[in-house]
């Protein structure tokens, strides 16, 4: 990937860059990049610039086609890729916006533990949560449900798991559409779809699927921590997981659907994995519909998780999770599209908001946030690689200029293939092990992808973020114990 | 297997592959790309599992990538891992094959592949040869 990208780039400020619409014949608007002169060298060594002039291409797309700073090579979308298109004028909304793994997703859990307390246990609290939350390719659950179920299941995502005993109502509170997106349409979800998520309920995963026990390494809004409950040295806890096999097949079957329906629509694209269909029509409402279950499953699946993250605490020191404090902060999704009502050139307008890597940001007051969150800001989880950090921040009422969007992670700068051929195995593991961090995974594979040296720096991401003022750094972790699937 | 190459791309996994026909380029990237995702562990040959397979498309690129996910998924649903295919007809507009797998037990995963994407996808026939070049989403 030594071919750096030679389109045209314009600074805007310190942490944005343009690509002005006048690049290619076709782009309705300009592409804008949250970067710094650092990010940006590294972003422009694959082809994700070329990416987020694609985006610009969708129908009734307003604003910018925009990029976080983890932005990187995705397909059809950049990885951490905002795009929002006017419903009334047309505006479409892309499979290919939201990827295969709909509703793939961060939450993030307190205790009441610090780090000195729990030292000892870390490594005996890996072990049992390697046992038991199942992890690793196609991994299968013991939540099974009939058909009939798992179409309620579509409809009230956590709030089917809550009420089946896997979680509180507090949970939902404390979960991104209080855990299930309203609009699920069950019958829009194929045959297919339901058989291949049918054993993958409360599973973890591979790839970049994780769980994650943390230590609070550093506090830079006093208030807001101590209005979440976290201080400097306190232990918590993160969980990374999606759709599974069921928002995969979900992508594919509308993907294919709007391949077929861009003639119809006299749409133009210069990828076909960006292939959308109007937000207003038969096949636009349907695919919303599907995914909007796949999204409800994904909010189940990570309540299951955390159920069983939970009761790994309470077998560990036979105390209920109640009294270890375990609540939760926030669960964010970073694979979604939304109908969002924004202000666009000062009128209101109803949006569909494609996030592909990136998290839903709100400022403080707004409508949309439960109270507990509304003087403060939503929570946005950003997770970095498996030796680093990982971050909480609030939205900011200035990410009205992203639609209320943040990165979602550090973003990937080296291959897999390449990570493959230059990371040792063993010489990673006593890395991460001198920095007190254990690992264990399915596979030495996936440690390999994985580590840190495949990522950018989440800190310079963050950064980014912060001085641009999207979001606002709230607290930092880093990591102690690390499941990967 | 090891008759593909794999591509460097950022998030994901792409790989470049050959077949002197139609039949074999197809025939060759699901090869690949059930090779990517596991290895064989034991040496136990269990019953093996047939599946008729009829796809249609619009155009090549298409047949292409339909063919491909069809595979990927019906080896989630079916817990198989498939290692020889059979093409009975093929053209840009569809294809009939018979795909045989063998339950995942007998294997070592080694890779999710969520889905074949269009990104950067590139099939063409020079001077008598087929090559393909395609990107997973992993």
């Amino acid at each position: 990937m030594s071919n750096l990208w030679q389109g045209p780039l314009e600074k805007i400020d310190d942490y944005r860059f343009r690509i002005p619409k006048s690049y290619k014949k076709g782009m309705r608007v300009d592409g804008i990049i949250y970067a710094d002169d650092k990010l940006i060298a590294s972003i422009r060594q694959d082809k994700a610039m070329e990416q987020v002039s694609n985006v610009a291409f969708l129908p009734g797309i307003v604003g910018a086609s925009l990029a976080m700073p983890d932005i990187h090579w995705g397909y059809g979308f950049p990885i951490g890729g905002v795009a929002a298109t006017d419903i009334e004028e047309g505006g479409v909304v892309s499979p290919g916006g939201v990827g295969f793994d709909i509703n793939c997703g961060i939450r993030l859990l307190r205790t009441d533990f610090t780090y000195d307390e729990i030292k000892d246990k870390i490594s005996s609290l890996v072990a049992g949560l390697f046992s038991d939350v199942p992890s690793g390719v196609g991994s299968k659950g013991d939540i099974r449900v009939s058909r009939r179920e798992e179409k309620e299941l579509f409809l009230k995502g956590a709030r089917w798991a809550v009420a089946k005993g896997f979680g509180v109502k507090d949970d939902l509170e404390c979960t991104e559409e209080y855990g299930a997106i309203s609009g699920a349409d069950p019958d829009a979800v194929s045959d297919r779809a339901y058989e291949r998520g049918k054993a993958q309920s409360g599973t973890l995963g591979s790839g970049n699927h994780f769980l994650e026990l943390q230590v609070i390494d550093q506090v830079y809004d006093q208030d807001i921590a101590d209005a979440f409950g976290l201080r400097l040295g306190q232990l918590t806890i993160m969980i990374h997981s999606g759709s599974r096999g069921l928002g995969y097949q979900v992508c594919d079957d509308y993907s294919r659907r709007m391949i077929k329906s861009l003639s119809k629509y006299n749409i133009n694209v210069p990828d076909r994995q960006l292939a959308c269909a109007p937000v207003k029509s038969i096949e636009g409402r349907q695919y919303l519909g599907a995914m909007r279950a796949a999204a409800n499953y994904a909010w189940v699946n990570r309540q299951c998780l955390m159920y069983r993250v939970r009761k790994v605490f309470e077998k560990t020191f036979s105390k209920s999770w109640q009294n270890m404090g375990m609540s939760l902060i926030y669960d964010v999704a970073h694979n979604i599209a939304k109908i969002e009502k924004h202000v666009v050139n000062g009128k209101n307008k109803e949006l569909c908001v494609h996030r592909k890597g990136a998290t839903r940001a709100f400022g403080p007051d707004h409508p949309e946030l439960p109270d507990r969150y509304k003087k403060t800001g939503q929570p946005v989880i950003i997770p970095g690689d498996m030796g680093r950090n990982s971050y909480l921040l609030v939205g900011t009422k200035k990410a009205s200029e992203t639609f209320y969007s943040a990165c979602h992670g550090a973003g990937r700068v080296m291959s897999r293939t390449e990570a493959a051929r230059t990371i040792d195995y063993n010489k990673l593991l006593k890395t991460l092990e001198s920095k007190g961090i254990i690992v264990r995974a399915s596979g030495r594979k996936t440690i390999v992808e994985e580590a840190p040296d495949a990522y950018k720096d989440v800190n310079d991401v963050v950064g980014v973020i912060d001085k641009a003022g999207i979001s606002k750094k709230v607290v930092r972790m880093r990591p102690l114990g690390v499941i990967k699937g | 297997m090891k008759d593909y190459k794999l591509i460097d791309h950022t998030a994901d996994l792409g790989v470049k592959l050959e077949g002197g026909n139609l039949k074999e380029l197809f025939k060759n990237a699901a090869l690949a790309m059930f090779d990517i995702i596991a290895q064989k562990e034991k040496k136990v040959n269990s019953r093996r599992e047939k599946i008729e397979i009829a796809q249609e498309a619009n155009d090549l690129d298409e047949l292409f990538i339909n063919w491909l996910n069809e595979l990927l998924s019906l080896s989630a649903i079916k817990d198989l891992i498939f290692d020889d295919f059979d093409i009975k007809k093929i053209d840009s507009k569809g294809i009939k094959a018979i795909a045989w797998g063998q339950s995942l037990k007998n294997y070592k995963v080694n890779t999710e592949i969520k889905a074949a994407t269009y990104h950067d996808l590139k099939i063409e026939e020079k001077q008598g040869k087929w090559q393909a070049e395609v990107i997973f989403d992993v």
